[in-house]
């Protein structure tokens, strides 16, 4: 049987890491959506990490684009004359794949180890998934209408 | 007091710096162990590092390990802030010389409770 983390506990993590970062002040609220269904925004970043080890998997994060411009202007402390033009693609790179090694470090935490965590590869679009992987546990949120997904792949082992 | 954040997150670096910004620190950033050590090489050693585990290049275990076999450094306080909270891992880095642990996410609080427990901070002074 595959080890997977319980989706209470993967949306506890999501939640605890918004609100640490992004404050109370707009709450990321759960917005399920049908499994199969595609990750409602056109316009998206994404970010995954692996996990190695005593458990094999892979976390995934998409979030819309307003909502990745808006991660990256708080947890950066930006100015109003320094979002002027919005924040530079490098600088969303970095604030997304900080929020995916959080996540799937917490998640990682939760499951048999010692596991291995990699950095994170972060894109400009939905996120690419492990050959073969099979999604185990998804959350689907909104924080001011837009939309964030964070999906747990295992990796089966031969 | 001079504070040294390495953590190969521009973002994370800049959360740690606007809170140590409010306890008065100095502070000095690096994005990976090896940027850090350079710097300590080259006399710009802290008070304090606040160390992420998983970076490129070299990782915060393999940094505080190399920190700790200076016996110039030893006046440096090392806390671990990171993601990383598996026991063993945690066992580990106190083992190798971190004073201090604290778990990705955090709360401003929460670094000053762990800043306060070393006894880098008063807030009593603060307030």
């Amino acid at each position: 049987m595959t080890a997977a983390p319980a989706i209470t506990d993967v949306q506890a993590i999501v939640e605890q890491v918004w609100s640490s970062f992004l404050g109370e002040a707009e709450p990321l609220l759960p917005a399920p959506v049908a499994p199969g269904r595609a990750f409602p925004a056109d316009d998206a970043w994404s970010a995954a990490v692996s996990i190695s080890g005593g458990w094999d998997a892979a976390v995934t994060v998409e979030l819309s684009t307003p909502l990745a411009l808006s991660l990256t202007t708080t947890m950066l402390g930006l100015t109003a004359d320094e979002t002027a033009e919005g924040p530079l693609d490098a600088d969303v790179a970095d604030a997304v794949g900080e929020l995916v090694n959080m996540i799937g470090g917490n998640i990682k935490s939760l499951m048999p180890g010692p596991s291995v965590l990699s950095l994170p590869a972060v894109a400009a679009g939905r996120a690419a998934h492990p050959s073969g992987a099979a999604e185990v546990a998804r959350f689907d949120g909104v924080r001011a209408g837009q939309p964030v997904r964070v999906a747990v792949h295992v990796i089966p082992q031969p | 007091m001079r504070a040294m954040i390495i953590d190969d997150s521009r973002a994370m670096r800049s959360i740690l710096r606007r809170i140590l910004a409010g306890l008065d620190f100095e502070t000095l950033e690096a994005g990976n162990g090896r940027e850090a050590l350079d710097l300590f090489e080259a006399g710009q050693v802290p008070d304090l590092c606040l160390v992420d585990w998983n970076m490129p290049l070299m990782d915060g275990y393999t940094f505080i390990t190399e920190v700790r076999a200076n016996r110039d450094w030893r006046d440096v306080t090392l806390m671990m802030v990171t993601t990383e909270s598996e026991q063993g891992q945690i066992v580990k880095a106190l083992a190798a010389g971190a004073h201090e642990y604290v778990i990705k996410p955090f709360t401003p609080d929460a670094i000053v409770d762990k800043l306060e427990l070393l006894g880098l901070v008063n807030r009593e002074v603060l307030a």
